[in-house]
């Protein structure tokens, strides 16, 4: 098979086979692939290396890896990534655009024409909108549990959400602070039962069920408290930190136009990689694929680069 | 990018020639890991404009504590002993380098708008 051959230097119009945009676990299964498939390709690596994952203080349900932290676990990922013989690029993609058969991938800096494309940009955490929320990001409003942690040693907190995200760093934080609010909107967690029992069982936690916060309030320092709207009326709690794991928006602004998206803004999917234009593949978080777990992230992308592989040999057989 | 101690920081950050951006970071912390190399590239690229220093929040927690600073990495930039911006979490090379051309041209050159 003929492809192009690879380039030590790729720089501004660089010409690649695939391109896979993103540095989470799905993008980092990719380039593994795509290396040892022996396609000539270029991560474009954006957002957070690491993706989501990276940001996660433990991940335990990844096979074969009985407990990791998150961060270990994606530089481990992109180290065999590299051993297959990856290539990696720091830049975020701005925008993509048919040319012919191919595609040309922007970045803030330079541009490169693509064969095919996986787009595996996973989704960065959502925002709640909240009075106090931007304003005090950094100064006691966190997405970050493994990150921030240790700033609460022995202070109080309030964890929102009730998902896999909100009850996994609720509990990474139970260890180190002295009292924590999980601030949920519904009457159950929606987090795997293994993980809500947990929670429901740890001494330093409280729920508020059927709760939401309104405002997060502070001074010059940072957060002093929090609003929440409880079904006995409006409660104030004084804390130093706001957690917020409130659901996720996918990272598809550069893709808009390009592929279909649901409404949610997930890269619509069939056959679970394929989207809506021939050569182009979806992997990971940014999908519509519902279930977004760093092993389906991983499984994603390496037959997103499978698919690639397949597309590319056969345009060259036609 | 050298790392300073806490109570190095206020007359490092006095500058008004350049602009100054002190990291504080941990060892412990993913994306302080993931920043570093960025920081580290464009210390040596904005060196005529701005200065890059890190300090290690658990080596230097009353400064930390002092800047309002309760997540890493957080990024403050000053520009003559005045905070002038603060980036917490992950920035890619191209967006960090934007903030901060966009700051330099605001703070570095009096009379351009």
């Amino acid at each position: 098979m003929q492809f192009h051959l690879p380039q030590d230097n790729p720089g501004s119009d660089s010409a690649v086979d695939l391109a896979i945009a993103g540095g989470g676990p799905a993008a980092l299964s990719a380039a593994l692939y795509a290396a040892r498939y022996g396609l000539d390709h270029i991560v474009l690596e954006s957002w957070q290396p690491g993706g989501q994952a990276a940001l996660t203080a433990l991940i335990e349900n990844y096979p074969g890896v009985p407990s990791v932290p998150g961060s270990q676990l994606a530089a481990t990922m992109k180290a065999q990534a590299l051993e297959a013989g990856a290539r990696f690029t720091t830049e975020t993609v701005s925008g993509v655009e048919p040319l012919g058969d191919d595609l040309m991938v922007r970045t803030g800096t330079s541009s490169y024409t693509a064969r095919t494309l996986i787009i595996a940009t996973g989704a960065a955490p959502a925002k709640l909108g909240v009075p106090g929320e931007d304003r005090y990001y950094g100064r006691g409003v966190s997405f970050c549990a493994t990150c921030d942690a240790p700033f609460y040693r022995g202070r109080r907190v309030v964890v929102v959400g009730g998902g896999d995200s909100a009850v996994k760093e609720a509990l990474h934080l139970s260890g180190v602070v002295s009292g924590l609010v999980l601030v949920h909107r519904r009457d159950t967690l929606r987090a795997e039962p293994r993980l809500a029992r947990r929670l429901l069982d740890c001494p330093t936690c409280e729920v508020r069920w059927n709760s939401t916060l309104k405002a997060i309030t502070g001074d010059e320092q940072g957060v002093t408290g929090v609003d929440l709207d409880t079904p006995s009326g409006v409660e104030h709690l004084e804390v130093d930190g706001v957690f917020l794991y409130v659901g996720t928006r996918p990272a598809t602004d550069p893709f808009r136009g390009l592929v279909e998206l649901d409404a949610r803004g997930a890269v619509l999917t069939r056959n679970i990689v394929e989207t809506s234009r021939p050569g182009v593949y979806a992997a990971g978080d940014v999908t519509s694929n519902g279930f977004r777990q760093v092993v389906t992230a991983a499984s994603d992308g390496a037959r997103a680069a499978w698919a690639a592989f397949e597309y590319l040999d056969d345009r060259r057989r036609h | 990018m050298r790392q300073i101690k806490g109570a190095e920081m206020k007359a490092l950050v006095a500058d008004t020639g350049k602009l100054t951006l002190v990291d504080f970071s941990a060892s412990w912390c993913g994306p302080c890991q993931m920043v570093h190399p960025v920081l580290e590239a464009l210390s040596a690229e904005m060196a005529d404009k701005v200065s890059f220093f890190k300090i290690d929040v658990d080596e230097s927690p009353s400064e930390a504590g002092a800047m309002g600073v309760r997540g890493v990495p957080t990024m403050i930039i000053f520009h003559g002993g005045k905070e002038i911006d603060r980036q917490v979490g992950f920035r890619d090379k191209g967006d960090l380098r934007k903030t901060l051309e966009g700051l330099a041209n605001r703070f570095l050159t009096p009379g351009k708008v």
